[in-house]
């Protein structure tokens, strides 16, 4: 059984690092409806930045401020790109991703890797001060749920603030955030910043976990954040206590459950992928059916 | 509602625990693959028979995982997660992106590690540690001097090569410092994905180089067909780096024997298996054998002919 608690605990603490760059899709397509291509490129950023600085040798928590500020700034440039010069909102983010793409690589030099004697979050003061009795995955999923809890609780608050609140409107009634007189490009800006903040914020983290950055990291991000939020938000649709949050949370560990059962069960390397589509797609059509019981009791 | 999704969550975790579960009686040896293509397929199959030739006897001695990353380095850190949750006796990692992930799960429990198919194992910093295995350390002199007794008088070589891949970036510099001792000039164009490799061919084609010579570069193999449709076009010959590689139509090439590679990967992973050593205590090795493998045919078309000093040592590689 100790096997099998490894596994689920190293495939949660993947699934709460990951859940930050859903928060990040989440914010941009499901509240702003935006569908927003820059996280290819500001989730290896986050990564590039703080391989740099950890080998460096600055303190690895700071790394979590620049990946948060650097990922931000890429937002903002994307925001810029669409609000200011009018460029459609897909083209403004392939834009800001393509060019991310070399300056990641100009960033990092090249594939970068970390070596064992630097301290990562996971391995550094407090944390070690804290519950270095515990043995290295379980710091790693402490950390992990501690970053996403307090991200998810920031995001929440934020959302019923009056600044959250007009980000929702964005994407739910365009003209009401006009009426209002309040600029609607501004408010986009805002929610692409907070968004790639978050994704950058947990390249950043892989890059911890993982002692690496690779140029290639960020390729289908985008597209694993989309089925995460679209699982989870299919899965709680009728729950109206979960929040979006939790919501996306949850799917994003659902995931990268699907994909260790995929590997786990040993299946064809070149199956892995089909196996994993197949999850989901069963994932959601439970969702379905789940939606349909609830109408019949009703 | 919420029993539904408790089902599915119950579901998910009882497939895995099946998964999971299993006799663990005899030793386990997680092999990590980045990519399915022909060198790397090479090394795992000379790995399976350097333990064999150690005396180890696969489903008796020891029991292996083989995964696949589909060269997606996402994949590589679970299929190393997965291996170092179920506390697999060894892992074995073949090219870098697996062989980083490998290291960085294997770091709590410290297993062993034994790497295969990474060019230069100090810049990609897994030199120290619970970790060894082998390097595919390009022959660099020996495919200059074989480029000069072929095209004795090339003044150009083309490479291409990936900016990220730390293996290529010090392969170049090596090129460039060796270069001159055999009278060339590199014409190095590095890319940074895969589809931009054929654009790059084109600008070397229009550069006039006098040939192309082949790192081990996985996203210059994987299209290679491709690159040599236009350079055979341009009648521009390419070298290869690797038996496979003249198989498919470069014209010669100094390479490496990946299946030697991977025997010698598996004498070593047998010396940790059986508990001679342990592997921070052995030294990463280089292979040190370099064969010349020519494609007659391929030479044939370029109008190249092959002294007799070449065709001599040369292995002629085809597709048997």
């Amino acid at each position: 059984m100790g096997v099998f608690l490894d596994l689920v605990v190293s495939t949660v603490t993947q699934g709460l690092i990951y859940a930050l760059l859903s928060y990040g899709v989440f914010i941009t397509y499901k509240i702003l409806d935006f569908p927003d291509l820059t996280v290819d490129g500001s989730f290896p950023l986050g990564a590039a930045v703080t391989a740099v600085l950890l080998t460096k040798g600055f303190n690895p928590y700071l790394t979590l401020a620049v990946a948060l500020l650097v990922g931000a700034l890429t937002g903002l440039i994307t925001g810029l790109i669409h609000v200011k010069l009018g460029v459609r909102d897909l083209l403004a983010g392939i834009i800001t991703m393509t060019a991310l793409f070399s300056i990641n690589l100009q960033i990092a030099g090249s594939n970068l890797i970390i070596e064992r004697t630097v301290n990562t979050i996971f391995s550094a003061e407090p944390a070690m001060a804290l519950f270095g009795n515990l043995s290295l995955i379980y710091r790693k999923l402490i950390v992990s749920l501690f970053l996403t809890i307090l991200f998810k609780i920031i995001l929440d608050l934020y959302f019923k603030t009056k600044s959250g609140l007009l980000l929702r409107a964005v994407g739910d009634n365009n003209t009401l955030v006009t009426s209002l007189a309040k600029d609607k490009g501004k408010v986009k800006i805002i929610g692409l910043v907070i968004s790639n903040a978050l994704v950058a914020l947990s390249g950043c983290i892989v890059c911890h976990e993982q002692r690496a950055f690779s140029s290639t990291m960020g390729t289908g991000q985008v597209v694993f954040g989309l089925a995460t939020v679209i699982i989870g938000t299919t899965l709680f649709k009728k729950l109206n206590f979960v929040k979006g949050t939790t919501a996306v949370m949850i799917g994003s560990i659902l995931y990268k459950v699907s994909i260790q059962i995929a590997i786990s069960l040993g299946l064809p390397a070149n199956l892995l992928k089909f196996i994993t589509a197949a999850l989901f797609l069963a994932i959601l059509v439970l969702g379905k059916l789940q939606k349909g019981g609830v109408k019949k009791n009703a | 509602m919420k029993k539904h999704i408790f089902t599915i969550l119950i579901l998910i975790i009882t497939l895995a625990v099946i998964a999971g579960c299993g006799s663990k009686q005899i030793p386990v040896i997680g092999i990590s693959q980045f990519g399915e293509h022909p060198s790397l397929d090479n090394c795992r199959e000379g790995f399976l028979q350097g333990l064999a030739e150690a005396g180890l006897k696969e489903d008796k001695d020891f029991s292996t995982d083989y995964q696949n990353a589909g060269f997606d380095p996402a994949i590589a850190s679970q299929i190393a997660q997965n291996f170092s949750s179920a506390n697999v006796t060894l892992m074995c990692a073949i090219a870098t992106p697996s062989a980083t992930a490998c290291f960085a799960a294997a770091e709590d429990k410290d297993i062993p590690v034994v790497f295969t198919a990474i060019t230069d194992p100090v810049r990609a910093k897994l030199d120290s540690g619970n970790i060894t295995g082998t390097s595919d350390k390009l022959a660099v002199d020996e495919q200059l001097e074989l480029i000069r007794k072929l095209q004795p008088d090339a003044k150009t070589i083309g490479i291409l090569y990936t900016t990220s891949e730390p293996n290529s970036v010090s392969a170049i510099e090596e090129y460039n410092e060796k270069a001159a001792n055999y009278g060339f000039t590199i014409e190095a164009i590095g890319v940074v994905q895969q589809s931009e490799v054929t654009l790059a061919v084109d600008t070397l084609i229009s550069k006039k180089v006098d040939c192309l010579s082949n790192l081990t570069d996985n996203n210059v193999v994987g299209v290679l067909a491709s690159v040599l449709e236009k350079t055979n076009e341009a009648k521009i010959p390419v070298y290869g780096s690797e038996v496979e590689q003249m198989k498919i139509g470069c014209v010669a090439g100094a390479g490496i024997d990946y299946i030697k590679l991977g025997k010698q990967t598996g004498a070593i992973a047998a010396k940790i298996l059986k508990g001679e050593a342990k592997a921070s205590e052995i030294p990463y090795e280089v292979i040190s054998e370099y064969s010349i493998y020519i494609n007659s045919a391929a030479l044939a078309k370029m109008g190249i002919s092959v002294p007799l000093e070449v065709s001599q040592k040369a292995i002629e590689a085809t597709n048997s």
